[in-house]
């Protein structure tokens, strides 16, 4: 298994380094994507039950610290979906010329600290290959020479992810205080359950912001539907297929595992801002008509929908339901893989639309799904997924979230009040998930059936092969991990059975199997049967409906006697009007409608229409942060006039502080 | 084979015979109250199965830019349907497929028939395609939350979301069942099978007027076998949301034992039941008017709130 992991660095230090020597540049992709498969099946091998693989560094770095590595179950979950996405992602570049060697460098590179990041043992190793990450993505976002508003999205990104980094600093130099000194995350582990409560609340608030920045929770999510647009599709599509949950990644390593698990109001508390997260995002995405905003806002609902999982499985650990605990957190995991995949493809799906017509925007799109059938078919297949619609795999992991939920409300152990917030958040996943139906119908409908909204809509053609390789290989991911939930399920359980602590570990031997604690069997859910059934049935009916005896005529759409044109269709915006108005109290829509007339006549020349929703949490919350913020960094700039001298004055006092007081 | 596998593969052609050969006149009889309301004479209770027959000879016309998805639609639509109606109990307190899936597949196969239809009436570029789609779509929105809560009100009590458990533990508890949770939850789901079936106040299924279109927006542009396959859809679809009303809450007569009688009185009681649902909906048909699309929320937010309110009651009167 080492070979694996040596595989995977080897491959993409190699990337990284090709595309900086010009004759082997175009080498670079193809690099990435092996070391893509590699993560992949390091992953697969930690999940097979690989055990897990360690290495020891025995010299110091900086003088400082060992990099210790040990990569678990857990790590394997995440190296899965970090394989996945980065080998689709990798593949669907193979071929093109990137924008500067520099970045094309740093792709693989930022794809490498991922892998870091879920091998770290402990904090120090961990905080470096975060901020490596944190600073690469910030570098692909921007590129190296960006336009003002590519310049403000990177701000922010930086900004807020380092908002993150900050966050879990303090919350790791509450470790080590409370630990003595100790730096290794086994050490924690040990300590954590004799630590105070409320260090151990201090310690979970910080997780809880630091990770929850960076995986885009709400509120703390300003700054991904603004860098995913501006981002190049491949890095858009693994940022937010796997850096997001990265984010996750170290909540729960940090909460579930280190900590292990605390009262059942940190649940709560995660189980809150996951329903949020989940309704608002997916709200706020049926808003978009920017394709790829539309997407980001989307990581945001299913980052909603993994903490939800969490949540629950907090709750049900703090009660001694641990059996169900694992199950939610499977849940979690289940959906975080998932995530990665078909978020992956749709923004890889998203890439070859503004490839193919240089335009995001929804609504000077439409009939692409006849020019690139490949892409459609790809997009629509995600789509489904991410809808949460069986046979695929965004259904299964949805619908062991839902079991979580209803575990969590149906265990008597659970005090009432929360088993009712659980009863309540399986109404906001359903809500979720029914929007995000609505969503995808528009997203997928609006832009590749119905007649073009544009010329260069028109005039578009399938991307590139490579491209379209990617996309069919994520597409053929969604449906092996929906038929094969069983399989996948009974991997993850295992993990999450080490990561929450049932003792004795569990083995599963039924695909996905349920049972609340109260009372009946178990309930199920046979994917692989049901799915099976539901393809066959399918194949059936289209056999027998499309093979009609009379010949088809192509005739016009009916459009009430007129001839048919493209700006009769609903658009995006018309598409999500009856929902902005259903939800128009929490969205506060705006519009303006301006209309210019022929002079002397009530007729229009012309009718412009312009609507837009208010952001609350950007626009009332970030606002004021931001006007705090600056008047600090006034304040700040007096210690900072620029002279060396008295910068180095503040190290000389800052190291006689340390000898005063940490010696 | 084993008997349990020759015990499915019966129970499985039954309901699917009998909900097939039943949709159509199920519709029929609502139908046909609902002229009689109107002091109408109405069709004979064979004309949906005319009109079904009607439009599988007839040649599809394919609308300007509609293409592959229009085309395959419709079987995806009726697939999922098919399949949602395999796992829901009728006769007897287990659904023919026992184990493969649970109400929340149950929904999913809803939402799935959903996102086919909502495609296939954006593909041939028509604005009453998008319109219907875009209606649907915020409907079906709002109805989701109060069909699972409720649904999940049903799973709390009988401790399962396998909708063999609730039909069973329903039919055991007898009348003891209809206590306060039961019935907020029933009202809700009453609410959500008026909406999901484009009933009256919330659409108008016999419209054809342009702007007030909800589901025959999107089956415009159909015709020829597609069109009668979308139409039997909606039908089958009305015929498997009220067995699931049966199943979950007024679970009586159902078959507790796999036995040729207990089948068939399972089966003349679980239609009995169907046409009780569908004369409901036919009197609120006449007598209720449609109700602004704006309005809609208040309606159906209502379900979720009384099926939320029944969860609480649950939890409140669970020991």
């Amino acid at each position: 298994m080492a070979w694996l992991l040596g595989a995977t660095a080897g491959a993409f230090t190699l990337a990284s380094g090709a595309a900086l020597v010009r004759p082997i540049a175009r080498l670079s992709p193809a690099l990435s994507t092996a070391g893509g498969i590699a993560a992949a099946l390091f992953g697969v091998a930690l999940l097979a039950g690989g055990g897990p693989l360690d290495a020891r560094a025995d010299a110091l770095f900086l003088g400082f610290s060992a990099l210790d590595v040990h990569f678990d179950g857990l790590s394997g979950v995440f190296l899965l979906a970090l394989g996945i996405s980065a080998t689709a992602a990798s593949l669907s570049i193979a071929g093109t010329r990137a924008r500067s060697s520099l970045e094309a460098a740093a792709f693989p590179a930022f794809l490498l600290s991922m892998v870091l990041v879920l091998g770290a043992a402990n904090g120090f190793a961990f905080l470096f290959a975060w901020e490596l990450m944190a600073l690469l993505s910030a570098l692909l976002v921007t590129g190296l020479r960006p336009s003002r508003a590519v310049v403000s999205a990177g701000y922010l990104y930086v900004a807020m992810t380092h908002v993150a980094t900050a966050a879990i600093l303090v919350a790791f130099a509450v470790l080590i205080a409370a630990t003595g000194g100790q730096l290794d995350f086994a050490a924690w582990q040990a300590a954590a359950p004799s630590m105070p409560a409320a260090t151990r609340d201090v310690v979970f608030l910080l997780a809880l912001v630091g990770f929850g920045t960076k995986a885009g929770a709400l509120p703390l999510h300003a700054w991904l539907p603004r860098a995913h647009p501006v981002a190049p599709s491949h890095v858009s599509a693994v940022m937010s297929g796997v850096m997001i949950k990265i984010g996750i990644y170290g909540l729960i390593r940090i909460v579930i595992d280190v900590m292990g698990g605390g009262p059942d109001w940190w649940g709560l508390t995660i189980l809150v801002v996951g329903a949020l997260s989940a309704v608002l995002g997916v709200l706020y995405a049926l808003m978009q008509h920017d394709l790829k905003r539309l997407l980001a806002f989307h990581s945001i609902e299913n980052i909603g929908i993994i903490l939800l999982g969490i949540g629950s499985a907090l709750i049900l650990a703090a009660h001694g339901a641990t059996a169900l605990a694992a199950l939610a957190l499977t849940a979690a995991l289940f959906h975080s893989v998932n995530h990665a995949v078909f978020k992956t493809l749709l923004f890889l799906g998203a890439g070859a639309v503004l490839h193919a017509t240089r335009l995001r925007d929804l609504n000077r799109l439409g009939g692409l799904g006849r020019a690139m059938p490949v892409t459609a078919l790809s997009f629509g297949i995600g789509a489904a997924a991410i809808s949460g619609l069986p046979p695929l795999n965004g259904f299964a992991s949805e619908w062991l979230t839902f079991q979580g939920l209803l575990g969590t409300a149906g265990t008597g152990a659970v005090p009432p009040l929360f088993q009712f917030a659980a009863a309540a958040t399986i109404g906001a996943l359903a809500l979720t998930a029914a929007l995000a139906v609505a969503c995808f119908v528009k997203a997928t409908g609006i832009t590749f059936l119905g007649l073009p909204r544009s010329t260069e809509a028109a005039a578009a053609g399938e991307t590139r092969r490579p491209a379209q390789a990617a996309m069919a290989l994520l597409a053929a991911a969604c449906v092996v991990l929906g038929l094969g939930a069983g399989v996948v399920t009974d991997a993850l359980m295992t993990v999450s059975q080490v990561v929450i602590g049932v003792v004795p570990a569990q083995p599963v031997d039924l695909a996905a199997v349920v049972s609340l604690p109260r009372s009946g069997p178990a309930a199920t859910y046979a994917a692989l049967a049901g799915g099976s059934l539901l393809l066959v049935a399918v194949a059936g009916l289209v056999l027998l409906v499309g093979r009609a005896r009379l010949r088809t005529r192509r005739v016009d759409t009916w459009t009430c006697g007129i001839a048919p044109q493209p700006a009769f269709q609903y658009t995006a915006t018309s598409f999500a009007k009856p929902i902005r108005l259903f939800f128009r109290r929490v969205l506060l829509p705006e519009r303006q409608v301006d209309v210019e007339y022929h002079p002397g006549t009530r007729f229009p020349v012309s009718i412009r229409y312009r609507s837009e929703i208010t952001l609350v949490l950007e626009d009332r919350l970030f606002r004021r942060g931001h006007e705090l913020s600056i008047r600090l960094a006034q304040v700040a700039r007096r210690l900072q006039n620029g002279a060396i001298q008295l910068y180095l004055a503040y190290t000389v006092v800052a190291v006689l502080i340390l000898l005063l007081f940490a010696r | 084979m084993s008997t349990t596998v020759v015990t499915t593969l019966v129970l499985v052609v039954l309901q699917l015979a009998t909900f097939l050969l039943f949709a159509p006149l199920l519709a029929a009889t609502i139908r046909r109250t609902k002229a009689r309301l109107q002091s109408r004479r109405g069709a004979a209770l064979v004309q949906p199965y005319r009109d079904l027959a009607k439009w599988w000879g007839k040649a599809p016309l394919v609308g300007g830019p509609a293409g592959r998805v229009a085309r395959l639609a419709p079987a995806v639509v009726l697939a999922a349907l098919v399949t949602a109606s395999l796992l829901i109990p009728f006769a007897a307190v287990r659904p023919p497929l026992n184990g493969w899936g649970d109400l929340f597949v149950v929904v999913g196969l809803l939402a799935l028939a959903r996102f086919a239809l909502a495609l296939a009436a954006l593909d041939a570029g028509s604005a009453f395609g998008g319109m219907g789609a875009s209606r649907d779509m915020a409907i079906s929105s709002l109805a989701e939350p109060g069909l699972v809560l409720a649904l999940a009100g049903a799973a709390l009590a009988a401790g399962s979301s396998n909708l063999a458990t609730i039909s069973a533990f329903g039919s055991q508890q007898g009348l003891g069942l209809l206590g306060p949770a039961h019935l907020l939850a029933a009202a809700a789901f009453g609410i959500i099978l008026v909406a999901e079936t484009g009933h009256q106040p919330v659409d108008n299924p016999d419209t054809h007027l342009e702007l007030t279109m909800v589901h025959e927006g999107m089956l415009l542009e159909a015709s020829g076998r597609s069109l009668a396959t979308l139409v039997f859809g909606s039908e089958l679809k009305l015929v498997l949301l009220a067995a699931l009303f049966a199943a979950a809450f007024l679970p009586f007569g159902a078959a507790t034992e796999i036995a040729p009688g207990p089948l068939l009185v399972g089966t003349i009681v679980g239609l009995g039941k169907l046409l009780l649902v569908g004369q409901i909906l036919a009197l609120l048909d006449a007598s209720v008017a449609k109700m602004r699309i704006l309005a809609l929320p208040d309606l159906i937010g209502a379900a979720s709130l009384l099926a939320l309110a029944g969860l609480g009651m649950q939890l409140l009167l669970t020991p």
